[in-house]
């Protein structure tokens, strides 16, 4: 079952991955929510940046990180409010933000599609299920969602390949499975 | 003992033991040597060994009066199955037309990866063995000069990593081709300076051209007197160990720093390479061509492959550019040429990413660090320490042998006494 509150969160996790669409870089973006609101978002920087780390939830992270402190929170009150916070994100996770999102010990992930090659959340390894040896918490996780959006911009990136070529319209079907 | 035995290859599976190695079931039958080529070409169309490619089809026997009897391998053998109902019907009707009397037996599963797992292996069935194909300098040893620079570079990493007060883990890239340090890095977890200007790129990193200065001795590492082992050392801020621990932090820094739990040293030298590719070569139209070949390729259709080995090709076609580079001009005087030259030189050899380069890393990195390397392309990455609870390239995960990921690093452990971690306050 999907919320109608996932989808909304998801379609703007999508405008993010459109944005980076806009900017020739790969289309993936996502949103991060404490208590029903959107505190912070992101979309890949990795070509801008000639830093292939810089994933949408990496900008998204380093946003909170700032904000927070800036705002006087101390690590626990910044570790406190991690574990509230759900991130929304057009691709599953790769093995690094996977990896950096259990470290940060964020309560839970929703994603659009699947990551064959790099996913880190079920597709290659698993750091979202908890580990009592390495004291990993790992982060709940739902994959799936509008994941056909998803792929559709990821398509128009590599097929096309021209970023002048017209983007083809929004799918109104929503394919949620989760 | 000569410095190559100081740096060990960290292979990307885990190291089987020689007398068991993992092994599969398969159907095999002795056939009528005369048929043997009917039979294997039509086995291979009809019942293709598509995971065991380094087993060989035909095992050849000779027996006491130099009979020769030949076997062949018809399909696998599903486990507790020791019937043929599960056999395709084309390969029934082979093992009918040439009255096949099928047996189980088992072959090793995974190909071997020295000439003692193969010899092993043969005991079983036989089984082919390729040496590594893949060219990376030092996979099949050291020169004595470059397990040198090496050791000379680890120094770098390890004295980056205690300079201040509390230890913590250091990273170091360099371009091995021209023996120059691109950037350094400590942890930034509890200290991280949160300005993003351009401008805040300081020009000391810059100057990274200082290549490794001919005064450190890497034996110096090797013989550090006892007296520095008393002084038992808190790895408790080292980010790969215990990435959990900046939840810990309970009050505000006093400085003007924050904290950034994800600020590991590989993290922040990457982060510090590719803001000198961006001051060095400020408008690179190819960067953005190149850069198509990202990390989600994986997800788009058919033409992804055709990607991928471009990206493989290109790489490739580096390391051998890198060779040439490091055979024929010897840079040695680096800080003689001015940032000019230099960088007009780099121009005819701009890296994609750190392809090429090789990053030093005090200990065994986490698996975000990682899978970070394998993004920014890292050639190789050597480390001194491992990381029993988290380390990702042999510890816990093995990415470097992760087959999905579209790059490859070669990973080596240099051997170094703990006491290269503590300082003596003399
Ligand atoms: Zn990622
Ligand atoms: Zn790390």
């Amino acid at each position: 079952m999907t919320s109608p509150n996932t989808l909304i969160f998801m379609e703007l996790a999508i405008q993010q991955a459109k944005l980076a669409l806009d900017a020739l870089e790969v289309p993936v973006g996502c949103v991060i929510v404490e208590d029903g609101k959107v505190i912070a978002s992101g979309r890949n920087r990795t070509t801008e940046t000639r830093n292939a780390t810089r994933h949408a939830e990496m900008e998204a992270i380093d946003v909170l990180l700032e904000q927070w402190q800036k705002n006087g929170l101390s690590m626990t009150e910044v570790a406190k409010k991690f574990s509230n916070c759900s991130l929304y994100v057009t691709c599953e996770p790769c093995i690094m933000c996977a990896s950096a999102l259990a470290t940060l010990g964020i309560k839970d992930v929703f994603y659009g599609c699947s990551n064959d090659k790099f996913g880190g959340c079920g597709s290659i390894l698993s750091l979202h299920l908890k580990d009592t040896a390495s004291l990993n918490k790992g982060f709940k996780c739902a994959g799936g969602i509008m994941a056909t959006e998803a792929i559709i911009l990821l398509r128009t990136f590599y097929d096309q390949g021209n970023p002048n070529a017209p983007k083809p319209h929004r799918p109104l079907a929503h394919q949620a499975t989760t | 003992m000569t410095n190559n035995n100081l740096i060990l290859h960290i292979p990307d599976e885990p190291p089987h033991d020689l007398h068991h190695q993992p092994t599969v079931s398969v159907f095999a039958s002795s056939i009528d040597p005369k048929h043997a080529n009917q039979i294997v070409r039509r086995l291979n169309q009809i019942a293709p060994l598509e995971d065991l490619r380094h087993v060989k089809r035909i095992q050849k026997k000779v027996l006491e009066g130099g009979q020769i009897q030949l076997s062949v391998i018809l399909c696998l053998a599903y486990e507790g199955d020791n019937q043929l109902d599960h056999v395709p019907p084309l390969l029934q009707e082979l093992i009918s037309s040439y009255q096949l009397s099928p047996f189980i037996t088992k072959v090793c599963k995974y190909a071997a990866t020295s000439k003692e797992e193969w010899q092993e292996q043969c005991k079983f069935w036989p089984t082919s063995y390729h040496p590594r194909t893949y060219n990376i300098d030092g996979i099949t040893g050291f020169s004595e000069e470059d397990s040198q620079s090496v050791l000379k570079f680890m120094q770098s990493a390890v004295e980056l990593a205690t300079s201040d007060g509390l230890v913590v883990n250091a990273a170091v890239i360099v371009d091995p081709s021209a023996k120059q340090i691109i950037s350094t890095a400590r942890d930034e977890v509890f200290s991280w300076n949160t300005c993003k200007d351009e401008s805040c790129y300081r020009k000391s990193d810059l100057s990274s051209s200082h290549p490794i200065s001919n005064s450190l001795d890497p034996q110096k590492l090797l013989h550090l007197r006892s007296s520095c082992n008393h002084l038992k050392q808190s790895y408790a801020r080292v980010g790969c160990l215990y990435p959990w621990q900046w939840a810990e932090q309970q009050s505000h820094s006093e400085s003007s720093y924050y904290c950034h739990p994800l600020r590991h040293a590989a993290i922040v030298s990457i982060e510090s390479s590719a803001a000198r590719d961006r001051h060095l070569f400020p408008n690179d139209e190819s960067s953005k061509e190149k850069n198509l070949e990202s990390d989600h390729e994986s997800l788009s259709t058919s033409s992804s492959s055709k990607r991928q080995k471009t990206v493989c090709a290109t790489v490739e076609g580096d390391d051998k550019l890198n060779a040439q580079s490091q055979t024929s001009n010897q840079i040695e005087d680096n800080d003689k040429l001015n940032t000019h030259s230099q960088t007009s030189n780099l121009l005819s050899a701009r890296p994609y990413l750190c392809t090429g380069y090789d990053i030093y890393l005090v200990w065994e990195p986490c698996t975000m660090c990682a899978m970070a390397l394998v993004h920014q392309r890292i050639r190789r990455i050597f480390y001194a320490f491992p990381n029993p609870k988290t380390g990702a390239l042999g510890s816990v995960y093995r990415l470097q042998g992760e087959k999905s990921l579209n790059h490859h690093y070669a990973v080596f452990r240099v051997l170094l006494p703990e006491e290269a971690l503590h300082k003596c306050d003399t």
